[in-house]
């Protein structure tokens, strides 16, 4: 089912009458999925992407803008009508249920013709329980699971009823660690088996990148891009995006463009042919150093964290943003930790070019 | 390691409430235990150091009295009657009070109102309601006058001599069992939207992402998540309702009963207290053993019923 | 999946219906609320407008729902009848006196039973919260002789000493005394603070919200007591509110002149909703732990 936003705007009046200042929670989102593809709605907290699940799951209703399920308009539908399925960030399980009921709970809501026996209703509560590997825990109570067991049977629950739209709210924010590998795996090989379209939202930049078919990154209501994950990564619209994306963080730096070359303190890091001069901002990604005994960006060694296949090298410049620069260099490289200095050379695709003030990307050919 | 300085400063602080529990509350425990288990034992004869002898006939001249039966009737009628009946009308109040916005909090304070008020005071108000005046002065029968019977007449039934002489006893009943009902509802409201409005709003909307029906959303969500609240207002319900006496006072006086009919709608407690003033501490004893046990029996076979309701 | 499609027509049809049973769900929910609102409240409407009404009036076969003339001097005679000021004045000395003194043993024992440790402190605890489940009717039998025979019979003393101690609300305020960091006593200690100090200093003030739940329970339940006060202090004397009240009408036949027993009740009433209407959120509070009335 492909899903269309369209002009999508949610204002919350503001708390304190007095005060009366409204918060655009989602500004004028307009946004096709397509069908069939799993699509990570990410940004920092705050940014709109739980209110536009919501929306989508008609929990809220949109200030303005319409919302359409395939060619149908959904925007004055209510969420029972709209065949949804919602897993809540904290599971929403009904603790006084077992497993199998809260499974058959949404199948025992059918009414008229879509009624079913109770031997299909069982059937298909099996299949779903199935699905996520927890038909064995049938009979056991929510306050019995672990949380990624919780987990699966909240996804069981909203995809009983074959919904036409899959809604995740942080669904691996609970579980700790190694079981947010696993089941970001999981989700990704349920989407893939149902083929349902799939829309879930997270602050974890790492867990949309390596799960999604596409992103949308988010900032105080605003989208600031969408696209396939590694697309948004290699190709960053702004400074946020930049930021936002990759671990470790895109490193920054205060520069200045000068007769087509661009400076890092006071050294040419890169030439920018036939850019006017300005003020900007340099986002290198840690990746996108190479070490060299003449390289053009000189900084100053603090130390080498060994990370097995790569080092990190932590060094400082009085240019960078950050107190701290980061580059991953291949383990091969030997650094000698004596020094007191690290020169690099850069790798053009992996360094960007901003506004200093705007923070939009300035699409500049970087050599 | 616990110092000694510190023991001796607990029991130090301790000390005032302990001396008086020792006196007003331990003591009286064991004593009623004991007062209960010596025959005809009346404090005014022990006093004059009369010696009474060791066994049960306290208890057994308590469950033979007529009128122990008819206590005993009276407050398990309004037990039964009132407990269900406010606890529905609570929890109905309760939900419906939970999902509106506006007026919320006004509605919530009225609802709470008859909390905050004398038993007696406003048991004199249900009664001048429920019959305006009885026997007028200057001969003429008011017996069925009053608003609730003008409202009863309003709707076409007939008039009801609710309190009166010559009044059924259906009928005091009936006054009984409105005004607990009105005087229990507060604080079940109270406690009831306390659970309902912690009850985690996503289970809600999970229900209403799955298109469940609002009787559903009721039967299968809302009281089974309120069921430790149910029960605790259940429990106290019948506790308070095994205690019944006051509001009687407040509606018929003293007499605990229409003019001819003195001591018809007295309850246990005041079985207790007509025992205590007549000086027959042994037999208000037993009287008062037997309440507790009836209290403790239910509030058990309450507790049992919940264990097996209450799965989380 | 075809079951899901919608078309347009089903789709607004579905929109329509869907408005219209929520306006129909909010209607009747309001509907409810109201009625159930007014017969609450119903009483003590009919009790004002009562208080009000001459005599004549108020024995009227179809009653008036708002005076025909206003009746003040109700309220004044009302007044003198049940000869309220002193019942107020008795009432209150009970209610204040045994409200401080409650505080106080109250403050003490839920400190120790909350920071001090002693031997036997759990064990203690756990009967006296056993006490809890027995009606107050079987202490009475034994406590009437007692105070007899200490020839309390009669007095204010009587009326206060032996409802002091509440185990309901030590357990309430200790419950609010664990929640208070014990680094905070433990760094009083280091500081030299004595224990009273930090108590009235510290615990006292953070506890406030319990401390005002207790008080203002307490001057509810002096002001409410009947069957105690009745038994052992029912002298002109020393008589409470709700006796004096009680006693001051108790035929409900003859001449009796209504409207003035509802001023008097308007009065004895009046204070408690004046607590109400300034300390609803302590009441509330305290009752919905409590499950006693006054």
């Amino acid at each position: 089912m492909k899903v269309t936003l369209q002009n999508l705007t949610k204002i919350f009046p503001s708390r304190d009458k007095k005060s009366g200042k409204e918060v655009v929670a989602v500004n004028d989102f307009t946004f096709e999925i397509p069908d069939g593809k799993l699509i990570g709605l990410l940004g920092p907290s705050g940014c709109g992407k739980s209110t536009t699940l919501y929306m989508i799951s008609g929990l809220q209703k949109p200030t303005a803008g319409r919302i359409f399920f395939g060619d149908d308009d959904v925007t004055e539908l209510s969420t029972e009508n709209r065949g949804i399925g919602l897993v809540f960030q904290n599971y929403a399980l009904y603790p006084h249920m077992s497993v199998k009921q809260n499974i058959l709970f949404p199948l025992q809501n059918l009414k008229g013709k879509d009624k079913m026996t109770k031997n299909e209703m069982l059937e298909r509560a099996y299949e779903a329980a199935r699905l996520v590997q927890i038909d064995e825990l049938m009979d056991r109570k929510p306050s019995e699971l672990s949380g990624g067991q919780q987990q699966r049977v909240a996804i069981a629950r909203a995809l009983v009823k074959m919904p036409r739209v899959l809604l995740l709210d942080e669904p691996l924010s609970n579980l700790d660690a190694r079981l947010r590998l696993q089941t970001r795996e999981e989700i990704r090989r349920i989407q893939k088996e149902t083929g349902i379209t799939t829309v879930f939202v997270t602050h974890d930049q790492e867990e949309a990148m390596s799960i999604s078919d596409m992103i949308v990154v988010m900032k105080l209501g605003v989208v600031q891009q969408i696209g396939k994950p590694q697309e948004v990564y290699d190709n960053p619209t702004n400074l946020f995006v930049a930021k936002f994306l990759g671990t470790p963080p895109i490193n920054v730096f205060n520069g200045n463009i000068t007769g087509g070359k661009l400076y890092i303190g006071e050294e040419a890091v890169m030439d920018v042919p036939g850019v006017e001069d300005q003020a900007v901002t340099v986002g290198i990604r840690p990746e996108g150093f190479e070490l060299a005994d003449d390289g053009k960006l000189t900084c100053n060694l603090s130390n080498v964290e060994v990370m097995g296949r790569d080092v990190s090298v932590v060094s400082t410049n009085d240019a960078s943003v950050n107190p701290v620069i980061r580059s991953i260099i291949n383990a091969d490289n030997k650094i000698d930790l004596s020094q007191t200095t690290v020169r690099f050379n850069l790798k053009p695709h992996k360094v960007f070019i901003f506004n200093a003030e705007t923070e939009e990307r300035l699409y500049v050919e970087v050599k | 390691m616990v110092d000694n300085k510190q023991q001796w400063k607990a029991w130090l602080y301790l000390s005032p409430a302990i001396v008086l529990l020792l006196v007003f509350t331990v003591w009286p425990i064991f004593n009623t235990v004991r007062m209960s288990l010596l025959e005809n034992y009346s404090g005014l004869k022990a006093a004059g150091g009369a010696v009474f002898e060791f066994g049960f006939g306290n208890f057994e001249k308590v469950v033979q009295y007529k009128r122990f039966k008819e206590c005993l009737t009276n407050t398990v009628l309004l037990c039964v009657l009132t407990v269900p009946i406010s606890t529905l009308l609570a929890l109905l109040i309760a939900v419906t009070l939970n999902s509106i916005k506006p007026l919320q909090k006004l509605l919530q304070t009225i609802f709470f109102l008859p909390y905050v008020t004398n038993s007696i005071a406003i048991g004199m108000v249900f009664a001048a309601m429920f019959n305006i005046i009885g026997l007028r002065p200057d001969g003429i029968n008011a017996d069925t006058w009053g608003i609730i019977n003008n409202v009863i007449q309003f709707f076409g039934g007939k008039p009801v001599n609710w309190i009166n002489q010559g009044s059924q006893y259906w009928a005091n009943m009936t006054v009984m069992v409105v005004y607990i009902v009105w005087n229990a509802l507060p604080f079940k409201i109270l406690v009831l939207l306390g659970g309902l409005q912690s009850i985690n709003k996503q289970y809600y909307d999970a229900a209403k992402v799955d298109g469940t029906s609002r009787r559903r959303v009721f039967s299968r969500i809302t009281v089974p998540l309120l069921s430790p609240m149910l029960a605790y207002v259940i429990i106290t319900g019948f506790i308070g309702g095994f205690k019944e006496y006051t509001s009687i006072v407040g509606i018929f006086g003293e007499t605990m009963g229409p003019p001819d009919a003195a001591n018809r709608l007295n309850t246990m407690v005041g079985f207790i207290y007509d025992a205590l003033s007549s000086n027959s501490q042994g037999r208000a004893s037993a009287a008062a053993l037997i309440l507790f046990a009836i209290i403790l029996a239910v509030t058990l076979f309450n507790n049992m019923v919940i264990k097996k309701h209450t799965h989380y | 999946m075809d079951k899901n499609v919608m078309h347009a027509k089903d789709l607004q049809q579905t929109s329509v219906q869907q408005k219209i049973v929520k306006f129909g769900v909010k209607f009747f929910a309001y509907l409810f609320l109201c009625t159930m609102a007014l017969i609450v409240l119903f009483p003590f409407y009919w009790m004002i407008i009562s208080s009000l009404k001459s005599l004549a009036e108020y024995r009227l076969n179809v009653p008036t729902f708002w005076p025909q003339k206003i009746i003040w001097f109700n309220y004044v005679e009302a007044f003198n009848t049940a000869n309220l000021g002193s019942l107020f004045v008795n009432t209150m000395i009970v209610g204040v006196a045994s409200t401080l003194l409650s505080l106080v043993i109250t403050v003490l024992s839920a400190f120790a039973f909350a920071r001090l440790e002693f031997k036997g402190r759990d064990t203690l605890f756990t009967l006296l919260l056993a006490t809890m489940m027995i009606p107050g009717e079987l202490f009475t039998i034994t406590n009437y002789t007692t105070v007899t025979q200490l020839n309390w019979m009669n007095t204010y003393t009587v009326l206060i000493v032996p409802f002091l101690v509440s185990v309901f609300y030590i357990f309430l305020l200790r419950q609010n005394f664990l929640q208070i960091p014990n680094e905070l006593y433990l760094a009083a200690k280091v500081d030299g603070t004595s224990d009273l100090k930090y108590l009235w200093k510290v615990m006292v003030p953070l506890a406030l919200p319990t401390l005002i739940s207790i008080t203002i329970l307490k001057m509810m339940g002096a002001w409410n007591s009947y069957m105690w006060p009745r038994l052992v202090a029912n002298d002109e004397a020393h008589r409470l509110i709700t006796n004096g009240l009680r006693n001051a009408f108790t035929t409900t036949s003859g001449d009796v002149n209504y409207p003035v027993q509802m001023a008097a009740v308007a009065l004895v009433s009046a204070p408690l909703f004046l607590v109400f209407i300034f300390l609803r959120k302590y009441i509330m509070a305290g009752v919905s732990r409590s499950g006693i009335k006054g």
